[in-house]
């Protein structure tokens, strides 16, 4: 008799299942325009073999790129881009980069101050006007310095239960800018201005907004010209143009801690249209930007130290490292010294990047997995502690 | 746990003898993810059916406590489908006008399966593997607002409209502890 409920319960669920999306291998071709030297790199096994581990523990698949000024840059990959059709991951893969971004949205409100159009210590009140000022406590007070650096105090929607019960409940649903603000409407202000430095996605949206009320134009295709074209940023892209570009590894998310995955590549349409995620990229490129920034070559130098001119959280996260605040950019204390940083998630991927000023190796790495038993892998303090260990020498 | 499946549904198959008919309970519900009582219909649908019965505990002119049974299936996509069974204590105030108010508390069994293809991680690696499932207790408050369609008939017909707040639980241990959602009942009650 159990065995007959059993059947009955699997059929219901058998037919009610959506199946995967085959998909010809050749979709992930893709390949790099430098040659690529990873195989003599000296530390070359050391690097493949901690991507190996994470894939091991139950990542579905990685990439990873580290540059250091004595061996080189490092190109490596691990596991799989799509598991339905079973396809390798490639270094070149691109992938969901999520919250990074917020380095990419920083350094082009510098450039706009660079070119006379804003005062980092302008009020948001000054340009944006309306709901988003009006009914998000601290807007009308909190300067564009402030959002860049996480000091406005101004409530991060993300933290909302019923934004993220609402992310679940449409899955595919693509959210606009004024709709993720809502869930930071009336809502109470951590602290004043410039009290204290603490996360705040909202933030990141508004100083879109700013971008694209200065330009006349999409905050992204701004990205566009200043960053990804200069640079040469062939696989970087921001989602709202192409949500699903050619090429991008799936994305997976292990819902339940029980490392059981499912596909979630569609899943991430909260940040298709907002300054604050929806960057699409490889570690290559990421590489390549974060050096270009840490070397002058995007912003100068001067408008590069306020950048980097930190405040520290008064409260201290025991999980993490000791870190304080820049415009856009972190700074963490690691056993094997300072690191710039940013990482970002998305539903199905996570992506994180480090340059250690002392010598300035810069490491990044994304995957196309998250939540559950996975982000002990990836995002934690001790996943990092790892990457770092084997990276930074 | 038998204790508790006995209260729940075995319990009151022996007060089956003390009514002249059986009330049978159908609605349609719209399920969704959302934190109780902050929502009432949401979008998209994601389309649910309940079948159940009721026994009564005590019956006055206005009113009578209660304890219904069961069973339920949901379909919620790309995240989950549940089938469940779950039982509920029931008050109702039957006001002369035939409206009645009700309120409800419940616990139930829930198996949940995903709607997307699952991928299993075993020696090191992913494999496509059959979905059995997650068990989930299915704890529930919920309020109604029915109508008798004829007043003086105790076993009248009923159409109602129940808010159902309901929890996963557990969830993903170690990430999300507990899932809320909400249930918008659409149904009918009527005696065979």
């Amino acid at each position: 008799m159990k065995k007959y409920i059993y059947l009955i319960l699997v059929a219901i669920a058998l037919a009610a299942c959506h199946k995967g999306e085959d998909i010809q291998p050749t979709y992930y071709d893709c390949q790099f325009n430098f040659t690529d030297s990873s195989g003599w790199n000296t530390h070359n096994t050391l690097y493949q073999s901690l991507i190996d581990d994470m894939t091991a523990n139950g990542v579905v698949g990685v990439t990873m790129s580290v540059y250091q000024p004595n061996t080189g840059l490092w190109v490596g990959a691990s596991g799989k881009a799509d598991l339905h059709n079973d396809v390798d991951m490639k270094p070149c893969n691109i992938s969901r980069v999520g919250s990074t971004v917020k380095m990419f949205t920083a350094t082009t409100v510098l450039k706009l101050m660079e070119e006379g159009k804003l005062d980092l210590d302008d009020k948001i009140s000054s340009y944006l006007e309306g709901d988003v000022i009006d009914k998000i406590e601290n807007a009308d007070q909190a300067t564009i310095r402030q959002l860049l650096q996480h000091s406005s105090g101004i409530y991060n929607y993300i933290q909302n239960l019923q934004f993220q019960t609402a992310s679940l409940n449409d899955f595919i649903k693509e959210w606009q800018p004024e709709e993720l603000l809502e869930y930071a409407y009336n809502k109470k202000a951590y602290f004043e201005p410039g009290e204290d430095v603490r996360y705040s996605n909202t933030g990141y949206i508004m100083l879109g907004m700013l971008i694209e009320k200065i330009e006349g134009k999409p905050f992204y295709q701004v990205f566009e010209e200043k960053i990804f074209q200069a640079l040469g940023l062939n696989m970087t892209r921001f989602a709202a143009k192409d949500h699903i570009p050619f090429g991008i590894a799936r994305g997976y998310i292990d819902m339940y801690s029980n490392l059981q995955v499912v596909e979630s590549t569609y899943y991430s349409g909260w940040d298709y249209f907002t300054a604050d995620g929806g960057l699409i990229s490889n570690p290559y490129d990421m590489n390549i930007f974060f050096r270009a920034l840490m070397s002058g070559q995007i912003i100068q130098p001067s408008t590069l130290e306020m950048m980097l001119t930190w405040q520290t959280p008064d409260e201290t996260d025991p999980n993490f490292f000791p870190i304080s605040y820049g415009l856009g950019i972190f700074k963490i204390e690691t056993p094997q010294g300072i690191a710039y940083m940013h990482s970002g998630d998305a539903i199905g991927y996570y992506a994180n990047m480090m340059f250690f000023p002392d010598d300035s190796t810069t490491v990044v790495y994304a995957v196309n997995s998250n939540y559950g038993k996975i982000d002990q892998f990836v995002s934690t303090k001790e996943a990092m502690e790892k990457v770092i260990a084997a990276t930074k020498q | 746990m038998y204790r508790i499946l006995f209260i729940l549904f075995i319990f009151p198959l022996t007060l089956f003898g003390q009514e002249n008919s059986i009330p049978i309970s159908v609605s349609f519900f719209n399920e969704s993810t959302a934190i109780p009582f902050t929502r009432f219909f949401t979008a998209p649908v994601h389309p649910g059916i309940q079948i159940g019965t009721a026994f009564v505990y005590s019956e006055k002119e206005h009113s009578r406590l209660f304890q219904t049974v069961n069973a339920s299936y949901f379909y919620h996509n790309y995240l989950a489908q549940g089938i469940a069974l779950h039982s509920e204590f029931g008050y109702e105030y039957r006001h002369s006008s035939g409206l009645a108010p009700s309120a409800l508390l419940g616990l139930g069994y829930m198996h949940t399966f995903a709607t997307t293809e699952e991928f299993t991680f075993k020696n090191g690696r992913y494999e496509k593997k059959t979905d059995r499932g997650n068990s989930r207790l299915f704890p529930s408050i919920s309020f109604d607002i029915g109508y008798y369609l004829k007043r003086d008939d105790v076993r009248s017909p009923k159409i109602f409209i129940r808010y159902q707040s309901w929890a996963e639980y557990p969830y993903s241990p170690g990430f999300i502890p507990v899932m809320t959602h909400i249930n918008l009942h659409l149904g009918l009650q009527f005696s065979i």
